[in-house]
């Protein structure tokens, strides 16, 4: 086993990690939330481009993510990127932005008959849907043009990234996609979604720490009370298990390891946990100027929370870890 | 020790319900978990609704805005159990009294304890909120190490004159006046220079500016002081004093918190109850383990409260008391963040078309943030109770 990354990898990370800091500042972040076109320019100058990232490693996919979610970013990439790697195993070639529709009302990736696809991410803000049906193990998926579809937005806490309902009159063509090549690409999903929930839980953390160095009370730093220090290296600590957890997962997909059933249960659940953590120790160290709207803090908050609930909470997937471990 | 109330106590406990059911307003019935959290105009910001004011002005008027003051300041010298019973009441149904605490129920007592006669005579409105008040204590450079405060008010010897800011003040934008801490001696050790003065918010060189909690609604404020000229006689109690009401202050905010703290989870747990049975979860064993858990705590909570109220009525210290705001504040964020886990995938949707209860519980789980950072926050808490009540030595 080698967690080291290859020169490649470290280029990619270093990459995003500058194109986001350099392009999706917080006043970005804020004009989005006011109205999400805010983001638009992001998407079309420059987040386009990485599209084609969700077609490799999953590794790879995974550390680019991470940086993504650093800086709560708006808009449509995530949707994009989810739809790219279900494009890929149904063959069905995108010819613009998309999406996909699957999940029935509990929000779970089971392909299922129903007309009303639910927790549909950016849906009014792409060109097209894929939209998967049937059942367990006959597995259909087709592309819808938004225009052919209704969508109804539903309010949820990460107004950076809409949710909405989408209800599919007319399927068209559809696309036939085998049961093992479906569980493939919602494994790859899943890690996409922790790997984002990861650097949501860095950014949440790193500006906690900072801050704690910076606020000084009682002529001190209050990074200096053991009291605050502990509750840093707790959420610190379950961070750093489930950043690991996700990259294991990665590679388990990517080599199509036996262990990557248990491996993805596990990531996603370490990763929505420890992002939520995470965004409660950050609001009690930053305390009152966290609470306030105009921090801004409350945007990672709310992704953690938003991407916890989304493909499965974390609760649901030790659950499916639980079916796993018990056969 | 006994389970039951004297007759006098049940009557006066009928007599309440009573005056609820003859008085009380359907907008101050509907369950809220946090008090005044919905009181806002369209921009968002803070505004005291008409029922809320008269209805605090209907308990003063009837002396059951605060039962054990007398009749002239909204009571009915009502024993300290009745205050119990007062308080789980109305909590226990979810009714605030006013949708601004400060001023019932820091600024009024403080005068009433530390006030001249003229002061004194402030009390009454504060009380049946004709008159609304904010507390400014916290500074930018000044939260839980509250004696850090720099705003300063030098003495003109006919007026003080105060600069400086204030931060997260509640209630700041509907507030006409401030009970405000203030530094006048900048030489003497920091606890030993401050004092509060009453400050009227039209006064020349005072800036509101609104600021929005987490959940979109703006009810504090930053308040600046540029050249405020505060007449003399404003001073509550003894120049460079002040450090004295602050303890007064947080005092009477403790009190009787823990009643409504407790009653908040009751109402959480029972309702989350409902809602798992409402959703066909009971027969699930992770589920039912998890909230009797908690039920457990809640419970417990309600009968360490009581039995640290029975040492306090004989005049004792209740360190039972000491834990109460760390213990309720976050069983409180549990029991809000389980709301929202038993909606499962649903857990962040805040539709109030599609969410359980039109989105209380993400509501609520906004709101409860604040619980473990106002008034002190939990890590302070912490740091009293282990000097304070185990006697650890100061770090
Ligand atoms: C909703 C809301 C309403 C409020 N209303 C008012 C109001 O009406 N009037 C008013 O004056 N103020 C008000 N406040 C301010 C509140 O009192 C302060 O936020 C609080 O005292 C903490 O101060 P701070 O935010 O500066 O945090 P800091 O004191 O900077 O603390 C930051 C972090 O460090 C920790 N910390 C600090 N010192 C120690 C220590 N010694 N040991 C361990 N940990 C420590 C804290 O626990 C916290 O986690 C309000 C705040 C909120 C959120």
């Amino acid at each position: 086993m080698d967690f080291s990354l290859s020169d490649e990898q470290r280029m990619i990370q270093d990459t995003a990690r500058s194109l986001f800091n350099k392009e999706c500042g917080l006043d970005l972040v804020r004009a989005a939330w006011q109205d999400h076109n805010a983001a638009k320019p992001l998407w079309e100058k420059h987040l386009n481009e990485w599209v084609e990232i969700a077609l490799g490693d999953l590794a790879d996919l995974a550390l680019f993510m991470e940086e993504y979610g650093r800086t709560a970013t708006p808009g449509e990439f995530f949707a994009n990127v989810l739809a790219q790697q279900v494009a890929t195993e149904a063959g069905l070639s995108l010819s613009g932005s998309a999406t996909v529709a699957v999940a029935g009302e509990d929000g779970l990736w089971q392909p299922n008959q129903q007309s009303t696809k639910h927790f549909v991410p950016s849906a009014h803000d792409v060109e097209q849907i894929i939209v998967v049906t049937g059942s367990e193990q006959i597995i259909q998926a087709a592309l819808v043009s938004t225009t052919d579809v209704t969508i109804n937005e539903v309010e949820h806490m990460d107004q950076l990234r809409p949710q909405c309902t989408v209800t599919v009159n007319a399927m068209g063509e559809t696309a036939d996609i085998a049961p093992g090549q479906w569980s493939y690409c919602v494994q790859r999903c899943l890690v996409t979604t922790a790997a984002e929930l990861v650097g949501v839980g860095r950014y949440l953390l790193e500006s906690a720490v900072e801050y704690a160095k910076e606020r000084e009370q009682f002529g001190k730093p209050i990074g200096a009370f053991q009291g605050l220090q502990w509750k840093l290296v707790d959420a610190a600590l379950e961070l750093e298990r489930a950043a690991a957890a996700v990259a294991y997962a990665a590679m388990c997909v990517d080599a199509d390891d036996a262990d990557r059933v248990r491996a993805v249960h596990i990531a996603k659940a370490e990763a929505g946990q420890a992002a939520r953590r995470c965004a409660r120790t950050s609001m009690q160290v930053h305390a009152g100027i966290g609470y306030t709207w105009e921090h801004g803090l409350h945007y990672w908050l709310r992704r953690a929370y938003a991407g916890d609930a989304f493909m499965g909470t974390s609760e649901y997937h030790f659950k499916q870890l639980a079916a796993e471990l018990f056969v | 020790m006994k389970l039951s109330f004297s007759p006098e106590d049940e009557n006066f406990r009928s007599e309440l319900i009573a005056f609820l059911d003859e008085h009380c307003p359907a907008e101050a019935k509907k369950n809220r978990d946090l008090i005044g959290s919905d009181c806002v105009d369209e921009d968002g910001i803070m505004m005291i609704p008409e029922w809320a004011k008269q209805w605090q002005a209907t308990l003063f008027d009837h002396g059951w805005m605060i039962p054990s003051y007398p009749v002239e300041l909204g009571g009915r010298n009502a024993t300290p159990l009745q205050t119990m019973i007062y308080l789980e009441e109305l909590a226990s149904r979810g009714i605030p009294r006013s949708v601004h605490f400060g001023g019932y129920a820091i600024v009024a007592p403080s005068l009433l304890e530390f006030g001249n006669d003229a002061q004194k005579a402030l009390a009454p409105a504060a009380i049946r909120g004709d008159t609304v008040w904010c507390i400014g204590m916290s500074e930018p450079g000044a939260g839980s190490d509250l004696a850090a405060l720099s705003t300063r008010a030098e003495d003109k010897s006919d007026h003080f004159l105060v600069s400086g800011q204030k931060v997260w003040t509640s209630y700041a934008m509907v507030a006409s006046k401030c009970f405000c801490y203030v530094r006048t001696d900048p030489e003497a050790p920091k606890h030993k220079g401050i004092s509060v003065l009453i400050i009227d918010l039209d006064t020349p060189g005072i800036e509101v500016r609104p600021l929005r909690h987490v959940t979109g609604h703006a009810e504090f404020a930053e308040v600046f002081f540029d050249e405020v000229k505060v007449p003399k006689e404003n001073l509550v109690g003894e120049l460079n004093k002040g450090w004295r009401i602050t303890m007064g202050s947080l005092a009477h905010e403790r009190g009787g918190l823990w009643v409504t703290g407790v009653a908040g989870c009751q109402r959480a747990v029972d309702d989350i109850v409902a809602m798992i049975k409402r959703r066909g979860l009971e027969n699930d064993a992770a589920i039912r383990l998890k909230v009797a858990k908690l039920y457990a705590q809640v419970h417990s909570l309600r009968a360490m409260g009581w039995k640290g109220f029975a040492s306090f009525a004989q005049g004792s210290s209740a360190p039972e008391h000491s834990f109460m705001k760390v213990a309720t504040s976050e069983l409180q964020q549990t029991l809000f963040e389980l709301g929202m886990d038993i909606q499962e995938s649903g857990l962040a949707i805040t539709d109030p078309a599609v969410a359980e209860e039109e989105g209380r519980w993400q509501n609520t789980f906004f709101g409860a943030l604040a619980s473990t950072i106002g008034g002190g926050t939990s890590e302070i808490q912490r740091n009293i109770i282990a000097q304070h009540v185990l006697q650890l030595p100061k770090n």
